[in-house]
């Protein structure tokens, strides 16, 4: 296990996370799920104890902490409540593009509020799907000004962000990505969808009507967006492993607590093997999909590929937990179909990530492609 | 003849009980020792009275009017006086807040050793053996100090009971001594805690109501009960649908979970959500007419019968 | 204004078991944590750094290993921290460790607050706050719950006794052990913990503290280890009470009187 071969900060750093989620997330899980957003002053807490600035550079006031850490982080945190995983997730992966991709003034200018405000990533269009060439958002260079209009959905974080950065047309055939803040004219939020998982986290619609920014808001070169677009859902997916790594440790946990302390008439839940086959099941699942999501993470940091590795934590992991849910489910039978128990919103939470960011079957055509290239 | 002396903590005008449990549990292990009851106490109080019907051998008196609202270092001047005049084998303390703040005070300035938190004492020829838990109670550890003296240990409260003893009158030997008054630190008066009877998360005691004891009579008799006992009550999940009873009086999985030293569940069958919301209560009584419910799995006391007629017996003997 | 928070790092869990064979603890692959009391006592320093700009530093005394402890103490804003390691420290009792912490404090140029974990999670004694109290001669606050200094050098403090509380008030310097009740300790910042790692750690010895063999260690320590067991559990006894209602609900009252529950 890669756990072992922590660095003293990393171990540190999981130590406290463990701590912050078991006192701070932990006890709103059911109440963010009920909610439908997060409970009361746990954004502020996020912000204030540093999570938002966790790998920005520390010149800018981050941690600069690296990919397995950061992975890491979204596990702990997820183990307490997924959608507090799901919504840095999208703020770390939206930062890593304006750290590789931006200018030095366009990071002077942003990275530093990035210790408090969100930043989102958008590419997905009412009509296009997760096929970025069918969008018709687009900018036009109007001498050293782009315009930009169009109207982008489903955007993680979409409302509580503050910044975003948006793939649009810039020319035929040609996409870029552009940084916009939401206090720029021309900038509006739509409707937040209404999902069945994940509820803590907000997905909405963001709207740009001659939204005008400088050339330095071109995040890249002109004609690298979708570069830049799918680099940004490989480093979502290696978050994503971590946060399904997070609710199936979860499940585990309680389907396990429960059995130790049930009989089924005088026999102990324990010493039933149709009991241990579920909670080895879960257990062998938690563990191959952090072992996977902490290699995508490691070649991550080496500056390998890690297009498949992340690929995989994604389509592994979701599918296995949603499975880990409706295993514990049935571990705990009627209580396990109540709501006074967690488990059901489990199931609704990793069922999301079956589809955000690229559907499961879109990921197993990109693994398959690349095994095909070898 | 060797002494085994036991200092008796007193708050509120009372002496504290784990004061009168060391004077029974030193007697039994006592083997021909001296068992001296160390007194410290204004010219107002008369601790004596309580203490010698426990049956030490000797209460060693010490009044003076600067012994109200003694500082730790005061007392600790005084006793280091007397054990150093006297030359005690063993001096004992009650494991409270105040034991384990004097007894290694002491401990340091008489340059010995001193076992925590002791569960169990007992002499090996002149060694005293005090067993002491650690790790949370897991590991057990017999703990002597061979070469100095006085042993020293501080001793769980509540581990032993006290028995009264009126086969002997103890010897009354007051001492007059001077009492160095520390003037660096001033005690002010003790205050009682304050019982918060409106959380259920932070009672003592709890009387617990469920679907098995839900009847008016029964809600108006624990209410009754709780008054005399100084408890709250609480109630399982399907009690909050009355209109006595709130959210705020559950316990459970999605309620509260508390931690009270006393909690008598009545008519609760111990559905695991309930279960997992008193797991850190220290003694558990439950009265349930199913021999079967799995409550009394984690009931140190049980009773198979009517919680009704059960609440009345405890009502009319307390 | 200065303070000294003195820290224990204890197994991560008190889960250990005895080695049937050489019935030696067995502590190997249960890593080190800093004893949850103590952050208590890390947060007051802190509250003190805050308002007054005092000056914190972190000691511990053990292994290498105790680094960690230190590196959480700094992650949460201690400025400073101090490892008292040697070979010769090993053993020590609580008499032991509190002569080797009191000269440390000392060494350090002393402090106007020594502050403490009530007690440590592990042994569980609580008695090596007091002890340096008395090595120092300084005055003691133990299991304080409410804590204030103020700047002309004045301590006020409740103490939470078992049944109720008292308030103590002096002259600083002191030292004070804290319960959990004082405060919410802050968490150690991602940052912050990258920063700690980049501060150097003091090391003391024997030597350094000027202490002689015979005071140190185990030598230093007048208390033994005769036996370590692992207690037989005593599984959850449940005692019926039998008879008839009225009966039950006496013998219930009577066995909670005597076991001083009610």
């Amino acid at each position: 296990m890669f756990d072992n071969t922590f660095t003293p900060e990393q171990q540190m750093l999981h130590q406290m996370v463990k701590d912050f989620t078991a006192k701070e997330v932990a006890p709103f899980d059911m109440a963010i799920d009920q909610k439908g957003d997060f409970t009361d002053g746990l954004f502020q807490k996020l912000i204030d104890n540093g999570f938002l600035g966790l790998t920005l550079p520390e010149e800018y006031g981050g941690a600069a902490f690296d990919p397995i850490a950061t992975a890491t982080t979204i596990n702990d945190l997820a183990y307490g409540n997924a959608s507090v995983g799901v919504t840095l997730e999208g703020h770390y992966k939206t930062l890593d593009q304006l750290m590789k991709y931006g200018n030095e003034n366009i990071q002077k200018e942003y990275l530093d509020s990035a210790n408090h405000r969100i930043f989102a990533f958008s590419n997905t269009e009412p009509s296009g799907g997760s096929n970025p060439t069918g969008i018709s958002s687009t900018a036009v260079k109007e001498g050293n000004k782009w315009i930009i209009n169009g109207d982008k959905v489903m955007i993680t974080n979409g409302g509580l962000a503050e910044v975003y950065i948006i793939l649009v047309k810039s020319g035929e055939n040609e996409f870029s990505c552009f940084l916009i803040d939401k206090d720029m004219p021309g900038f509006s939020f739509g409707k937040r969808e209404d999902f069945i998982g994940l509820r803590g986290t907000p997905v909405g619609e963001v709207v740009m009507n001659n939204i005008e920014v400088s050339e330095d808001h071109l995040i890249g070169k002109r004609g690298q967006g979708l570069e830049i677009a799918d680099q940004a859902h490989d480093d979502a997916r290696i978050l994503m492993g971590a946060v399904l790594t997070g609710i199936m440790e979860h499940a585990l946990k309680i389907a396990s607590d429960y059995a130790k302390q049930r009989k089924a008439l005088d026999t102990p839940l324990t010493d039933l093997q149709v009991i241990q086959e579920k909670i080895a099941n879960i257990a062998i699942s938690k563990e191959l999909t952090k072992l996977v999501y902490q290699q995508a993470a490691i070649r991550k940091q080496n500056g390998q590929p890690y297009m498949e590795e992340a690929a995989m934590a994604k389509t592994f992991g979701s599918r296995s937990a949603v499975k880990a849910g409706d295993d514990a489910l049935q571990v705990l039978a009627g209580y396990g179909y109540s709501r006074e128990y967690p488990i059901e919103h489990l199931i609704r939470d990793a069922r999301a990530l079956e589809i955000a960011e690229g559907t499961v079957e879109k990921m197993r055509t990109a693994i398959a492609k690349a095994e095909f290239e070898k | 003849m060797s002494e085994i002396w036991i200092y008796v903590e007193n708050h509120f005008n009372r002496v504290d009980p784990s004061s009168l449990q060391l004077i029974t549990k030193a007697k039994e292990i006592a083997n021909g020792r001296q068992v001296t009851a160390v007194i410290l106490e204004d010219h107002d109080q008369d601790f004596e009275n309580t203490v010698k019907q426990y049956g030490p051998n000797q209460i060693l008196l010490v009044k003076n009017d600067n012994l109200k609202n003694a500082s730790d270092e005061t007392i600790t001047n005084v006793l280091v006086d007397l054990a150093q005049e006297q030359k005690p084998d063993t001096i004992l303390f009650g494991a409270t807040v105040t034991g384990r703040s004097l007894a290694p005070r002491i401990q340091g300035r008489l340059k010995t050793g001193l076992t925590a938190d002791c569960l169990d004492l007992r002499f090996d020829d002149d060694l005293l053996v005090a067993t002491k838990p650690s790790y949370g109670d897991n590991i057990m550890c017999e703990i002597t100090c061979p070469k100095n003296k006085p042993q020293m240990a501080t001793v769980r409260p509540n581990t032993f009971e006290a028995v009264v003893d009126g086969s002997s009158e103890p010897k009354i030997n007051e001492v007059e001594v001077t009492v160095d008054v520390d003037p660096r630190v001033t005690v002010s008066d003790e205050q009682g805690s304050v019982s918060n009877t409106r959380s259920i998360g932070t009672a003592k005691r709890i009387i617990a109501l469920g679907r098995g004891a839900q009847s008016e009579s029964i809600i108006k008799k624990a209410n009754e009960l709780a008054g005399k006992i100084g408890a709250i009550v609480a109630v399982s999940r399907p009690l909050t649908d009355l209109p006595e009873f709130s959210h705020e009086q559950q316990i459970g999985q999605s309620g509260n979970t508390v931690a009270p030293d006393l909690i008598i569940n009545l008519g609760i069958s111990g559905a695991v959500q309930y279960v997992v919301g008193i797991q850190n209560a220290k003694t558990v009584v439950s009265v349930n007419t199913d021999p079967k419910a799995p409550i009394f799995d984690v009931s140190q006391y049980k009773y198979v019968g009517d919680a009704e007629a059960f609440l009345d017996g405890l009502i009319e003997n307390v | 204004m200065k303070i000294i928070v003195c820290l224990k790092q204890v197994p991560e869990t008190n889960n250990v078991k005895i080695d049937p064979v050489t019935h030696n603890l067995q502590r190997n692959g249960i890593s080190g944590v800093i004893n949850s009391f103590d952050v208590n006592a890390i947060e007051a320093a802190l509250e003190l750094k805050d308002r007054y700009g005092a000056e914190v530093v972190a000691l511990t005394m053990g292994p290498p290993d105790y680094e960690k402890t230190l590196r959480l103490a700094m992650a949460m804003g201690a400025n400073e921290g101090v490892l008292l390691s040697s070979r010769g420290f090993a053993g020590a009792d609580t008499l032991a460790t509190a002569t080797v912490l009191a000269a440390a404090v000392n060494k350090i140029g002393g402090a106007d607050l020594i502050l403490f974990g009530r007690q440590a999670v592990d042994a569980d004694t609580g008695q090596v706050g007091p002890l340096v109290a008395e090595k120092l001669d300084l005055p003691q606050y133990t299991y304080v719950s409410k804590l204030n200094l103020s700047s002309d050098g004045q301590i006020d403090a409740v103490r939470m006794l078992d049944g109720g509380t008292v308030r103590v008030n002096g002259d600083l310097p002191a030292v004070a052990t804290v319960r959990s009740e004082l405060n919410e300790p802050r968490y150690a910042t991602p940052r912050n913990i990258k920063l700690s790692f980049k501060k150097d750690i003091v090391v003391y010895d024997e030597k350094d503290l000027d202490l002689d063999d015979s005071e140190i260690g185990q030598a230093g320590s007048p208390t033994i280890v005769t036996k370590v067991y692992t207690p037989t559990a005593t599984p959850k006894v449940t005692e019926t009470l039998e008879g008839s209602a009225k009966e039950a609900a006496q013998n219930l009252l009577t066995k909670l009187s005597e076991k001083s529950i009610l």
